[in-house]
């Protein structure tokens, strides 16, 4: 196994940069940059070493900390060296290093180690992938969760009572001449009925943990002139979008990202809908159409000084089918009586005006209202990979496959092929269920033995 | 190095594993010799008098489609045949006859004795030939040498078998039998790895001591079902077995006498089957159950002797006498031969290649409880592909594999050349993963080409299964294209059966599948023109293969899933020895091929599925 260097840090000037060495010469080369052949350095304890050039020269101070196998992140011999953050000098130690033995690392090199030494598994390396890219709080919160391994432990329950039943049913297969309990049909039905609400109370998270990772869509649209832009530029907190009087101002959909109670949300202004004046209007709005059709949430801003007209209605009933907020903007001037009266009761509607910012927090919590309480720790654990999501829906129609057929009163082993087929998808989150398992669980469940 | 005699092929031990072996080998036309302490006990059944039963009989029926002998003698001597699962589906249903003991020894022999290229010698091997990695023959106990190019080890018990009753132990290899302490020191001095396992016998009452009446009968089926495909008619009278219970006190009793159980005292090491516990286990590990189910089997048609299925003890035998006795119907009952306990040794079986043979020395192959099975049938498969191999060795001829996707004997050769063992191996239905494939009424559609392509299927066995496939055709043919209408004379009745209507009309594919339909349903709309040329056997393989059809293709999706990173590469360089999780045994494997891709990794003998994905997730993360 060869030793591998990495800039921990990301690039660019910064105070301190982290360089990380892995591997079995680790030690070694330190003692190479600092030109100290008897350096002896107490496991994590830091020490304050001199990098020194090829030439003799001194390159740059720092910090380096020394770890033992197996007491490291990838469990080999480790170092970190905190130097200072300029890329040019760590561009140089990486040098030194390289020619002190070590090699690049690979990306994700450093975790392979990690998981190749059973320091991690499959899905806390997935974890990790996610802690590094979190671009919020609530996300970094998920994926820490899941490098907890709580999908794992959320599944077990599921996952034994699956096993459970299998036993049941392959026992009354394979030890027909034993003395076993009788199957009872109603109690076995019951039980794949608990297994799939504890799956499907996983699986339905997925729209909001998927949104916490990626980012929610929301996407702002209206008739012209109705204060979209104003409101985008509120949301964002800069004058991103041009505002003027003129009705078709915006011709095109810009995005930006922010962040909403440490919630991740990519907004989308987009051009007035109405039949266009011209070609680039008509783009335009088609390109309105496309942002409406790929958004998780809809703000249909309307104009609460005058009347709704066809227009504002028309949107309004595309968006009811989907997560929507109705703002009824202007609500510094003189409000239009009647107007709610105009829109369906089941729309979610809030007051606002983008022009001072009054009504923005209604707005915001009706946004986020999925992530009620995903800003702090008390949310509940949430599917953020579709990976996961995929298994956990596969497993859900495996089930659902097995239900049926039992209740068609279908001969056990056929009823058992989705059974098994739910463990294993089950399987590939928490970890394989082998044959023998599930027969020693037979052996330690029923006396088996004519 | 001078012989006395020389063969192609050796077979040291003539019970199920040993008789398949030396009848394959012999007729495969490699010279053979079956090498056996006793000649009067080949085909002995060491334990219970019955072959087959759930998973078991699939394997007999595979081993007749392959040519093998099994399922023909027990066909010529079972004496009470039942169909296992009849009121499931056909893929776990099995078939399963008590047998004649002794007329199976004598049937058995007989098979051997007019086999062509077999040569039967007693005696008893002491010492295996090897030079260089490769084995050159035996040596006897009297001193004699044989010379051969193929050996092969079937042993069972007998290697260096130490038997237990209470506190007492004797080196043998059966009850009354020596055991084979030579031969299994040269196994370990061949460097072999060499681990303990125990098994054990319940003891043989005289049946004339025994109230049947406090019995419930249990009857044979009033159709049987032969395990051979070549067999017409079971020519036997049936008989009933006997069916009673263990009582609490019972219980009690051998819990206050545990004491002097060498299961529970740690005289006995070895690590017996859970699936076939000791009456001392039953009573210890379900100490909540009031009563055990036993099994009164009469052990022949010519003797006294009853077999009490479901009593496997060590504990002393005077001791079993008066716990016999406190079985309601066995109060005035005598035990003819205690039952025991018994210590042997196994080699690893990770040692063998698929083909069975040893992959360290060249020629030297192990076929039944030597692999750590246990069963007849288990034995009796491993021994019908050592066979066929050893001859192909001697022949030039490629060695035959069989894969987990075919056969119950691909899985069960899979496992234990893959996983090894840590009790003694068993089948079951649940190790297959294409159960509802691998049924008993299929196992010639899957294997007697291979039977007939190595030369152990005979002219008239070939064209009895090319006609049988004809009829299965045609009544899958006619099945698909055929349709139950309203006006039809059967059609009420369908209604009826189903319970539910049927609309206008219904394909005859569609029907079959709904539950409660049976083959009678089926067969009473079977135009006279089909009926007369499709035997019920036919039209069962039919309607089993119609029942399946989307679930195996759902399996398939399932497996094709596993299937789908096949071209994934497996990076250049990839040090397998740091992959944490990954055995010896599959680093090894893995660096003898050095696969590219996961399809290449997944092809390699003895690569098992969890190595599969550590090296998965190693490559995945490098990528």
């Amino acid at each position: 196994m060869d030793t591998i260097v990495a800039v921990a840090t990301s690039p660019g000037r910064s105070a301190i940069g982290i360089i990380r060495l892995s591997g079995p010469q680790s030690l070694e080369i330190l003692r190479g940059l600092i030109r100290d052949q008897l350096f002896t350095p107490e496991p994590k304890r830091l020490s304050l070493k001199q990098i020194v050039r090829e030439t003799g020269e001194p390159l740059d101070s720092a910090l380096v900390c020394y770890f033992e196998v197996p007491h490291s992140f990838t469990g080999e011999e480790m170092v970190e060296l905190s130097c200072h953050g300029s890329p040019v000098i760590l561009r140089r130690v990486l040098d030194l290093a390289q020619r002190l033995g070590a090699r690049l690392a690979e990306p994700g090199e450093f975790t392979l180690r990690a998981c190749k030494n059973g320091k991690v598994n499959l899905s806390q390396a997935e974890a990790i992938r996610d802690l590094i890219n979190a671009r919020t709080d609530a996300a970094a919160v998920q994926a820490a969760r899941q490098l907890k391994g709580e999908l794992s432990v959320a599944l077990q329950p599921a996952k034994e009572k699956l096993i459970q039943i299998i036993v049941r049913l392959e026992s009354a297969l394979e030890f027909v001449e034993d003395d076993l309990p009788r199957i009872q049909a109603e109690q076995i039905e019951k039980e794949i009925a608990e297994v799939a609400v504890i799956v499907e109370g996983l699986a339905v998270t997925f729209t909001t943990g998927r949104a916490l990772r990626e980012g929610l869509k929301v996407t702002i649209v209206g008739r012209p002139n109705v204060g979209k832009s104003c409101l985008f530029n509120r949301l964002v907190g800069l004058n991103r979008a041009i505002v003027t009087e003129i009705a078709g101002t915006t011709r095109d959909s810009i995005s930006e990202s922010i962040s909403l109670r440490g919630i991740p949300i990519v907004l989308t202004d987009t051009a007035g809908i109405r039949v266009a004046k011209d070609k680039i209007e008509g783009i335009g709005v088609e390109r309105t159409y496309q942002a409406m059709a790929d958004s998780d949430v809809l703000v249909v801003v309307v104009d609460g000084s005058t009347r709704l007209a066809s227009e504002d209605l028309a949107i309004v009933t595309q968006a009811m089918g989907g997560r929507h907020v109705v703002a009824i903007n202007k609500c510094d001037l003189v409000n239009e009586p009647g107007l709610e009266d105009q829109l369906d009761q089941s729309l979610k509607v809030v007051h606002l005006s983008a022009l001072t910012g009054e009504g923005l927090e209604p707005l915001t919590a009706a946004i986020l209202e999925p992530f009620a309480a995903a800003d702090s720790e008390t949310v509940g654990l949430l599917i953020t990979d579709s990976r996961h999501y995929d298994l956990l829906r596969r497993t859900l129609a495996s089930l659902e496959n097995s239900v049926e057929l039992f209740s068609q009163s279908a001969s056990e082993e056929i009823v058992l092929v989705g059974l098994h087929s739910a463990l294993q998808f089950l399987g590939e989150i928490t970890g394989e269920t082998t044959t023998d398992e599930i027969l020693a669980e037979i052996f330690s469940t029923f006396c088996i033995g004519k | 190095m001078v012989f006395d005699e020389a063969f192609d092929v050796i077979v040291i031990g003539g019970g199920h594993a040993g008789c398949e072996a030396a009848s394959a080998a012999g007729r495969l036309g490699a010279e053979t010799a079956l090498v056996t302490l006793n000649l009067d006990l080949i085909g002995q059944m060491s334990c219970n008098p019955a072959i087959g039963g759930i998973a078991k009989g699939h394997l007999v029926r595979e081993i007749d489609a392959l040519g093998g002998i099994m399922g023909r003698v027990a066909d010529r001597t079972g004496i009470q045949f039942r169909l296992l699962n009849r009121s499931r589906g056909p893929a776990v249903q099995s078939p399963r006859a008590q047998t004649d003991r002794a007329l199976y020894r004598t049937e058995m022999r007989k098979m051997l004795e007019h086999t062509g290229n077999l040569n039967l010698r007693q005696g008893m091997v002491v010492d295996l030939l090897v030079e260089r990695g490769k084995i050159l023959g035996v040596e006897m106990q009297d001193g004699r040498r044989i010379a051969a190019r193929a050996v092969i080890i079937a042993a069972g018990t007998f290697l260096n078998g130490l038997v237990h009753t209470g506190q007492r132990t004797y080196t043998a290899g059966r009850a009354g039998e020596p055991a084979s302490i030579e031969l299994a020191e040269s196994l370990k001095r061949l460097g072999l790895p060499v681990g303990r396992l125990k098994t054990g016998t319940p003891p043989r009452l005289d049946g004339r001591t025994i109230d049947w009446s406090a019995f419930q009968p249990q009857e044979a089926d009033e159709r049987p079902i032969p395990f051979s495909f070549s067999t017409d008619k079971i020519e036997q009278p049936q008989i009933k077995c006997y069916v009673g219970y263990t009582t609490p006190d019972l219980h009690d009793t051998i819990r206050e006498n545990l004491n002097q159980s060498p299961l529970y005292s740690g005289q006995i090491k070895g690590i017996g089957p859970r699936y076939c516990p000791s009456i001392e286990d039953k009573v210890v590990k379900f100490a909540e159950k009031e009563r055990h189910q036993l099994f009164l089997e009469p052990e022949g048609h010519d003797t006294n002797e009853v077999y009490l299925n479901g009593f496997s003890t060590s504990l002393p035998a005077g001791l079993q006498q008066d716990l016999v006795r406190m079985i309601p119907g066995l109060e005035d009952a005598r035990i003819i031969r205690p039952g025991y306990a018994i210590e042997y040794d196994f080699v690893d079986p990770r040692e063998l290649g698929p083909d069975l043979q040893c992959q360290r020395i060249a020629g030297l192959f192990h076929a039944g409880q030597v692999n750590g099975t246990t069963g007849y049938e288990e034995a009796a498969c491993q021994g019908l592909l050592a066979g066929i191999n050893a001859a192909a060795l001697v022949k030039g001829r490629p060695p035959l594999r069989l894969r987990r996707e075919e056969s119950y004997i691909g899985v069960l050769v899979d496992d234990l050349i893959k996983q090894g063992v840590d009790e003694p191996y068993r089948i079951f239905t649940s190790r297959a993963e294409c159960r509802l494939a691998l049924r008993h009424d299929n196992a010639d559609q899957r294997l007697r080409r291979y039977g007939r392509e190595l030369g152990l299927v005979g002219d008239s066995d070939w064209e009895r299964f090319n006609k049988r496939q004809d009829c299965i055709a045609t009544a899958k043919a006619w099945l698909r294209q055929a349709r139950l209408r309203k006006a039809d004379a059967g059609y009420l009745a369908a209604v009826d059966v189903v319970g539910s209507p049927l609309g206008d009309s219904i394909n005859l594919e569609d029907l079959a599948k709904r539950p409660r339909v049976t083959i009678d349903t089926i067969q009473r709309l079977l135009p006279l023109g089909i009926r007369e040329h499709i035997t019920t056997g036919e039209l069962e393989a039919a309607l089993a293969d119609n029942l399946y059809a989307g679930y195996i293709r759902a399996q398939d999706a399932v497996i094709r899933r596993l299937k789908h990173h096949d071209s994934t590469p497996i990076p250049a360089g990839l040090d397998f020895r740091t992959l944490n999780g990954l055995s010896h045994e599959m680093v090894e494997r893995l660096e003898r091929t050095r696969p590219q891709t996961f399809g290449e990794a997944r092809a390699i003998p003895g690569l098992t599925a969890a190595a599969l994905s550590t090296l998965y997730v190693a490559a995945n993360l490098q990528m």
